[in-house]
């Protein structure tokens, strides 16, 4: 049952793990020495039980995502997807689709992704998973979903976008509002010079 | 190139000369901010009454002469616009008298760069953080040479939040760093933590804070305020370095004084191996060597601007601004 590190992040390390016949995968939000021990440890805390809520939220709208196997105080043990990276990979069509119904799938439960981009969706086989909702959060508000919307269009190409804002516009329930507020916010200054990863 | 620089954005009027790069002179005289905060046009009427008292003193104390002068630099913005008009009405006058050629300067760009050519630094991840700026910046050149924005503030700097609360608080003086000498020792309590990605926001933690200070000690809330808006730039910091793998992380701007923030991001410099560089507290603070530093750099690239075109801008974006 060894464990094996296969990432590394400002927030967490993620661990591989092959257990009782399965494989999973360990995200542990590990301490800053930065900050003072009291708020450190409430912001681990928070986040992975926050992190755990909205990945068990998904799962029950019907996303794919990792299956939840458990949650500890800083951690979080999830199935491991085999499959690529779509940053890995050339995108087709059908998965930027696939990516547009996701995301729209996520909004309409409530939840906005944050680093919405193809370094955190993975293909495996047919399906397509979204594996990372570190930075997820449960609000309602169209400039967070126009920011999830915004990432994927600086990432992907002109052609590919339009497929997956289509299929997205097709499936979310606030689409216009959505891309209202997307077209507002490229509008703004700060962001046209902004480095967005 | 003997030049002379004038910073008049905010509480500060500041007047520096520089050759070279080597500093000859940084003179300032300050309003005294009281329970109201910055109220411009008594502002501006303090820079009137200064501003030739200071630069008197300035050519006193680098030792030159008016006529040695060989250009000239005033802030163009971001700041308060007329506190800006004086440094701007002052240093044009001076480059049509003298005839010399006359630099607009970015008040941030005046403050990063002194830091990082002082810190030996060829490309850091930079912290900015002042009264109202705070930001996450890296010099790319595409298209041309300035500081791109990897984060920042949703609302308010760091910096004002921090002078806000002072004077909410009732702490006397009302200012930032009375909050950091009245933090010392103090207890944690829980306060809001706003970070998203590399942004962040301090209003929410201002109310909170203020909120606070009515029902329990001063001390407390202080450390707690600190820590946590501390934290929130760290956590921001920490993902834009590991994010441009840079190898440097210079700090700039009022905020930068705080030795806390500083002992902070010298944990994350180190476990990431990488090089911290900050300056001398007077470059951090607002000042006039800055302005002179930058505009001798513009005018030796040649970037001399025709009086007529020498404006100020009260929102004048750092990363609009060309860096030579």
């Amino acid at each position: 049952m060894a464990m094996e590190k296969i990432g590394e992040g400002a927030e967490a390390t993620i661990y591989s793990l092959d257990a009782f016949g399965k494989g999973m995968v360990v995200k542990t939000r590990n301490p800053k020495g930065y900050r003072i021990a009291d708020l450190d440890s409430r912001i681990r805390r928070q986040r992975t039980k926050k992190e755990a809520k909205l990945i068990k939220r998904a799962m029950d709208c019907g996303i794919n995502v990792p299956r939840l196997i458990a949650v500890g105080q800083n951690s979080i043990v999830m199935e491991r997807i085999d499959g690529q990276l779509l940053k890995d990979i050339d995108i087709t069509a059908e998965m930027a689709s696939s990516s547009g119904m996701l995301l729209a799938k996520l909004h309409n439960a409530g939840i906005t992704h944050g680093d919405f981009t193809p370094a955190n969706l993975m293909i495996s086989g047919k399906k397509l998973y979204l594996i990372d909702l570190g930075l997820s959060d449960t609000v309602s508000s169209s400039e967070e979903k126009a920011l999830d919307v915004l990432l994927m269009k600086r990432q992907l190409g002109k052609n590919l976008y339009k497929v997956f804002v289509e299929s997205y516009s097709g499936l979310a329930k606030s689409a216009d509002d959505v891309l209202a507020r997307l077209s507002e916010i490229e509008a703004r200054g700060r962001y046209q010079s902004r480095a967005l990863g | 190139m003997l030049t002379l620089g004038i910073e008049s954005s905010a509480h500060t009027l500041g007047v520096g000369i520089v050759d070279d790069g080597k500093v000859l002179a940084n003179i300032k005289a300050m309003y005294k901010i009281g329970t109201k905060g910055m109220i411009p046009r008594q502002v501006a009427e303090h820079h009137v009454q200064n501003v030739h008292r200071v630069i008197s003193q300035a050519f006193e104390a680098a030792q030159v002469k008016p006529s040695e002068l060989e250009g000239i630099g005033y802030t163009k913005g971001p700041g308060i616009g007329s506190c800006l008009q004086v440094g701007q009405v002052a240093a044009k006058t001076i480059a049509q008298r003298l005839g010399l050629p006359i630099a607009p300067v970015n008040h941030g760009i005046g403050h990063i760069e002194i830091a990082r050519v002082n810190a030996g630094m060829s490309n850091p991840l930079v912290l900015y953080v002042s009264g109202g700026n705070s930001q996450i910046l890296k010099l790319t050149d595409d298209p041309h040479p300035h500081y791109k924005v990897m984060g920042e503030t949703f609302d308010i700097g760091i910096g004002n939040m921090l002078d806000t609360f002072a004077r909410g608080a009732g702490l006397d003086p009302a200012w930032g760093s009375t909050v950091e000498k009245t933090a010392t020792g103090g207890r944690y309590i829980d306060m809001p933590y706003t970070v998203k990605g590399m942004d962040f926001s301090f209003t929410g933690i201002l109310t909170h804070a203020l909120k606070a200070s009515k029902s329990t000690g001063l001390q407390d809330v202080c450390f707690s305020l600190q820590e946590t808006a501390f934290s929130m730039l760290c956590e921001a910091t920490e993902r834009a370095l590991l994010l441009s793998n840079s190898d440097e992380l210079c700090i700039c701007g009022g905020v930068a004084q705080n030795s806390r923030l500083k002992q902070m991001l010298e944990a994350i410099a180190s476990e990431h191996g990488a090089k911290m560089g900050f300056t001398e507290n007077q470059y951090n603070a607002d000042n006039g060597a800055m302005i002179a530093f930058v505009a001798e750099r513009s005018l030796k690239a040649g970037a001399a601007s025709p009086l007529e075109k020498c404006n100020i801008e009260q929102r004048y974006r750092l990363d609009s601004a060309r860096v030579y």
